[in-house]
C-alpha cells in the first residue's frame, strides 16, 4: 500500500516536472469596470472620453499624447509644417499592419480623413478638422493636409480618437458600413473581440502588433453604470481596474490595502459661467466679488474629497497655452465691498443652475457655493435639471437666455488652448458655440483668431498668455478648479497611468510579480 | 373553444387601436421634453452646422405631423427607426436587450408567486396570531424598502464579504440570483398582502366551513378549496406585477449591471434618443397588454365559470 502510494506521488511529481511548463496557460484577462456603455465604436462618432479611451486599444491616430499632455508619433513617426501653416506633412511608420492583414498606407489614412470630413458621415466632434481644404498620397508612406487657413492645433487635435485609423477594407465586412462603423479594425495592441451591448466588450491581443506587446491576452471592459456597483466589483476581486468611484469613498479607498487610488490630474475645468450681458453681473467688480467669496481650498477638501486642483488661470496647467494668472483669495469682506461698489444691494436674488451627477459632486458643490454666496449677502436659489434640459436652457440665445449663473464643466479632447478659449470667443454664442458666459471683449477675440493662426509655438503661447490675464481679471467665469480623475485598481496588478484628458492607460498593465 | 379564440382575436384587435393611442402620446411626450436630441447628441464641441445636419438626419426639422406620419409609416412596415445615438436600428438595439429583462422578471415573477402565496395563506390561516404579525412585519419592510438599498446590502453581504454570488453582470447563470431577489422583493410582499386578504374573505365562506366539517385535511381544504378560489385577485396582482417589473426593472438593473432594456431605456430619456424612447414604450405596451390577456385566459382556467363570450 504504502509502495503505491509512493509510485502515485512520483508519478504525479514526474508528471507535473514534464509538463507544467509546456502546458497551455489560461489566458490571462484583465477586467475594467466603466460607467457608460459607448454610444459608438466608430471612431468618427465618438463624443465620449470613456468610449474614446475603449476605442483607443483598437484603433490608434496619427499622432497621441504622452502623460504630460505632450503630442507625440504613434501611427506618423514624424511631421512637418510649412513655414506659411498651410500644410502639415506626416511621414507613416513602415510594416503597420491593420488587424484585417492590410497594410497601414497613406492611401488608408487619406480615406479616413476624408471620410471625417464627409457631411454624409455623423462626426459630432469635426469642428478642429474643417480647416483641412484636402488630403493629399505624396507618397505610399507620406500624406499632407492642406489647410483653408493655417491651424497651429491641428498636430494635437490629431491625437483625439475622431480621427482614429481604421482599415478602409473593413467597410461592407463585420457589419461595417461607410457611414457607420460597428466592428472596428484598426491597428492597436488589442484587436476588437465581440460585444454585448449595456454588458461588456471583449479586446483580444493583437499578436502582429508593431510596437510593445502587452501583457494580459484578454482585456473585458465591463459595464458598471452605478459608482457603488464599481466599487463593489473591484472589492468583490471580480474586476482589476475601475474608474470614477463614488467621490465619498475615495478616503476610505485610500486607506484600503487591496486597492491603489490614483487622482490623476486631468483638463477639466469646473467653473461657474456667469451671464455677463444680463442683470446683475454685467459689471466686472460684481463678478471679480463673487470670485472672492468663495472658499475653493475648503470645498476641494470637504465635498471633493481632494479631487481637484484650484484654476489659477482660464485654463487648466496640462494645455499647450497656459500660463499662470493669478488667484482669487477667498476674502468675503472684499466680495462684500466689490458688490456694493458694483451697485449690487444686499438680498439681490440670484438664481445658481447646476447639472447632477455630470461632473464629480457637481449638485454638493453649487450647494456649497450657494452657502459661500449667501454670506456675501446675496440670495441664491439652486436649481437642477436633467443634462438634455440644461443644455437646451444655457444654450439659449441671448435674447431668451434668462441664466444668471450655472456651474459647467469644459474638457477639451485634445491639449492645446485652442478649444479652451472657444468658451471666452464671441463668435461662439450661442446657439453657434458653448460660450454661455456671453462674454465679448475685441482684444481678446482678436488675440485667440491670432493664436490659432500663430504658427511660432512661442509667439502662439504669448497671445494665449495676454488673452488670459484679460479673461482671469475681467472674471466671466467664477474660476472653480481642474476636476481630477479617479482611477482605483487591485493592488495586484500595476503599470497603470492616466492621460491628462481624463483617459486611463492600462495597455501595459501586469500583475504585480 | 371557439368562444376562447374569438375573444382572443377580439383582444388582439383592440389591442392594435390601444397600441395607436400609446404611439401617438409617447411620440408627444418625448418631444414635450426640453431639450434638443441633435444639441444632445452631437456634444458641446460641435459646430451649429453639424448639429442642423443631424437634425436633418433625424427629421427633426419638420413639422410635427409630418414626422408623426413618417413614424406611423415605418411602424406598419415593423419598423421602429434608427437609434438617433448609435445609429443602429432600434429593433435590433431592443432585441438585444429585451431577453435580459423578460428573464429577469420571469425570475422575480417566479419568486413572488412561490414565496408571496404561502406567506400569505400561512399569515390567512394563522390570522392575529404572532406568526401572522411577523409576516405582516416581514411584508411591510419589504414593500418599504428602496431596491437601490436593498441591491447594495445584497451586494455587500453575498457578493464581497461572502463572494457567493457575482456583484454584478449577466454573464454566469448565478448572476440571476441577487438582482432577481431585490426585484422580487417588493412583489413577494405585494402578493403575500393580497393572497392573505383574499384568502380570509374566502375562509369565511360557508363552503369552507362545510369542508372542514366533512373532516377534509387542512392541506386539501386551505390549497383545493380555499386558495383556488382565492386565487382570481392574486393572479390580477401577479400579472401587474410582471408588467411592473418589466418596467420597473430599471432601478435593479443599474445597480446590478444587468444589461436589460430599462437601463436602455434611461440612457436614451437622457440622451433624447426619441426612436429608441419611442420603440420601448411601444414593446412594453404590447408586452403588458398580452400578459394581461394571458391572465383573462388564465382566470378561465382556474374558474370553470367564466365563459369567453
Amino acid at each position: 500500500m504504502r509502495r503505491i502510494l509512493i509510485l502515485a506521488v512520483a508519478l504525479v511529481l514526474g508528471f507535473a516536472a514534464a509538463y507544467g511548463g509546456s502546458a497551455a496557460p489560461a489566458p490571462t484577462t484583465f477586467r475594467i469596470a466603466i460607467g457608460i456603455d459607448p454610444d459608438t465604436l466608430d471612431p468618427a462618432q465618438t463624443t465620449t472620453t470613456t468610449a474614446a479611451n475603449v476605442l483607443d486599444y483598437v484603433v490608434e491616430t496619427l499622432t497621441t499624447m504622452d502623460s504630460e499632455g505632450k503630442t507625440q508619433p504613434l501611427l506618423a513617426e514624424s511631421w512637418a509644417v510649412s513655414p506659411d501653416g498651410k500644410s502639415v506633412t506626416f511621414t507613416l511608420r513602415k510594416n503597420v499592419r491593420f488587424h484585417d492583414g492590410t497594410p497601414l498606407t497613406a492611401q488608408a489614412v487619406k480615406w479616413n480623413l476624408d471620410r471625417v470630413l464627409d457631411p454624409k458621415v455623423r462626426v459630432p466632434i469635426r469642428a478642429p478638422y474643417i480647416p483641412i481644404s484636402r488630403v493629399e498620397v505624396v507618397d505610399p508612406l507620406t500624406v499632407r493636409l492642406v489647410l483653408k487657413d493655417p491651424a497651429a492645433y491641428l498636430v494635437a487635435a490629431m491625437t483625439w480618437t475622431t480621427v482614429g485609423i481604421v482599415s478602409p477594407a473593413s467597410v461592407g465586412k463585420f457589419g461595417n458600413t461607410y457611414e457607420n462603423i460597428v466592428h472596428p479594425i484598426g491597428t492597436g495592441p488589442y484587436v476588437f473581440g465581440s460585444r454585448v451591448k449595456g454588458e461588456r466588450i471583449v479586446l483580444e491581443k493583437f499578436p502582429r502588433y508593431w510596437g510593445k506587446k502587452p501583457f494580459y491576452d484578454r482585456v473585458v471592459v465591463q459595464i458598471v453604470p452605478e459608482a457603488t456597483s464599481r466599487e463593489s466589483l473591484l472589492l468583490a476581486g471580480q474586476v482589476e481596474m475601475i474608474i470614477l468611484p463614488p467621490a465619498a469613498d475615495i478616503p476610505a479607498l485610500q486607506k484600503n490595502p487591496n486597492v491603489k487610488v490614483l487622482l490623476a490630474k486631468g483638463d477639466r475645468s469646473i467653473f461657474i459661467a456667469i451671464n455677463t450681458q444680463r442683470p446683475p453681473f454685467q459689471k466686472k467688480e460684481a463678478r471679480q466679488a463673487l470670485n472672492y467669496a468663495i472658499n475653493k481650498g475648503a470645498i476641494i477638501r470637504s465635498i471633493l474629497f481632494g479631487a481637484a486642483d484650484p484654476l489659477d488661470a482660464p485654463m487648466p496647467p496640462v494645455l499647450f497655452g497656459y500660463c499662470k494668472t493669478g488667484t482669487y483669495p477667498y476674502n468675503p469682506s472684499k466680495a462684500k465691498s466689490l458688490l456694493a461698489e458694483a451697485g449690487i444691494s444686499a438680498g439681490t436674488e440670484v438664481e445658481l443652475l447646476t447639472p447632477t451627477g455630470r461632473y464629480l459632486q457637481d449638485f454638493q458643490a453649487a450647494q456649497a457655493i450657494a452657502g459661500y454666496l449667501r454670506e456675501a449677502g446675496l440670495r441664491v436659489n439652486v436649481r437642477t435639471m436633467d443634462w438634455p434640459s440644461y443644455i437646451a436652457t444655457i444654450t439659449k440665445p441671448l435674447p431668451e437666455n434668462q441664466t444668471q449663473m450655472h456651474l459647467l464643466g469644459w474638457a477639451p479632447a485634445y491639449l492645446d488652448a485652442h478649444q479652451q478659449m472657444l468658451q471666452f470667443w464671441s463668435t461662439q454664442w450661442p446657439p453657434a458655440g458653448l460660450a454661455t458666459t456671453f462674454y465679448k471683449n475685441p482684444r481678446v477675440d482678436e488675440l485667440i483668431e491670432a493664436a490659432s493662426k500663430e504658427v511660432n509655438p512661442e509667439r502662439r503661447k504669448d497671445l494665449y498668455c495676454q488673452a488670459s490675464k484679460i479673461i482671469w481679471d475681467e472674471a466671466p467665469w467664477i474660476f472653480l478648479w481642474v476636476q481630477r480623475f479617479p482611477i482605483v485598481y487591485s493592488a495586484k496588478v500595476t503599470n497603470i497611468s492616466s492621460l491628462p484628458n481624463e483617459k486611463f492607460y492600462a495597455v501595459y498593465a501586469e500583475p504585480v510579480r | 373553444m371557439s368562444g376562447l379564440l374569438r375573444y382572443i382575436v377580439q383582444r388582439i384587435l383592440a389591442l392594435a387601436v390601444t397600441l395607436f393611442f400609446v404611439a401617438l402620446i409617447v411620440f408627444l411626450l418625448v418631444r414635450l421634453l426640453p431639450g434638443d436630441p441633435a444639441r444632445v447628441i452631437a456634444g458641446v464641441f460641435a459646430s451649429e452646422e453639424d448639429v442642423q445636419r443631424i437634425r436633418v438626419q433625424l427629421n427633426l426639422d419638420k413639422p410635427l405631423p409630418t414626422q408623426f406620419v413618417y413614424f406611423l409609416a415605418s411602424l406598419l412596415r415593423g419598423d421602429l427607426g434608427i437609434s438617433a445615438r448609435t445609429s443602429e436600428p432600434v429593433m435590433r438595439e431592443i432585441l438585444s436587450r429585451l431577453p435580459a429583462t423578460v428573464k429577469l422578471a420571469a425570475a422575480s415573477t417566479f419568486i413572488a408567486a412561490a414565496v408571496g402565496i404561502p406567506l400569505g395563506t400561512i399569515a390567512a390561516t394563522k390570522a392575529h396570531s404572532s406568526l401572522d404579525f411577523s409576516i405582516s412585519a416581514l411584508v411591510l419592510f419589504g414593500i418599504s424598502m428602496p431596491v437601490y438599498w436593498l441591491g447594495i446590502i445584497l451586494i455587500i453581504i453575498f457578493a464581497i464579504h461572502l463572494r457567493w454570488f457575482p456583484a454584478a453582470g449577466a454573464d454566469q447563470p448565478s448572476s440571476l440570483v441577487l438582482p432577481s431577489l431585490t426585484l422580487a422583493a417588493f412583489s413577494v410582499a405585494f402578493v403575500a398582502r393580497m393572497t392573505r386578504s383574499s384568502m380570509l374573505e374566502v375562509l369565511r365562506q360557508d363552503y369552507i366551513r362545510t369542508a372542514w366539517a366533512k373532516g377534509l385535511s387542512a392541506l386539501v381544504v386551505l390549497y383545493r378549496h380555499a386558495l383556488r378560489n382565492a386565487m382570481i385577485p392574486i393572479l390580477t396582482v401577479i400579472g401587474l406585477q410582471f408588467g411592473e417589473l418589466l418596467g420597473g426593472a430599471v432601478l435593479t438593473e443599474s445597480v446590478f449591471s444587468w444589461p436589460g432594456v430599462g437601463r436602455l431605456l434611461v440612457d436614451s430619456i437622457f440622451s433624447r434618443d426619441y426612436p429608441v424612447v419611442q420603440g420601448i414604450v411601444l414593446i412594453f405596451a404590447c408586452l403588458f397588454a398580452l400578459v394581461n390577456l394571458l391572465v383573462d385566459v388564465l382566470y378561465g382556467l382556474i374558474d370553470p365559470r367564466i365563459r369567453y363570450e
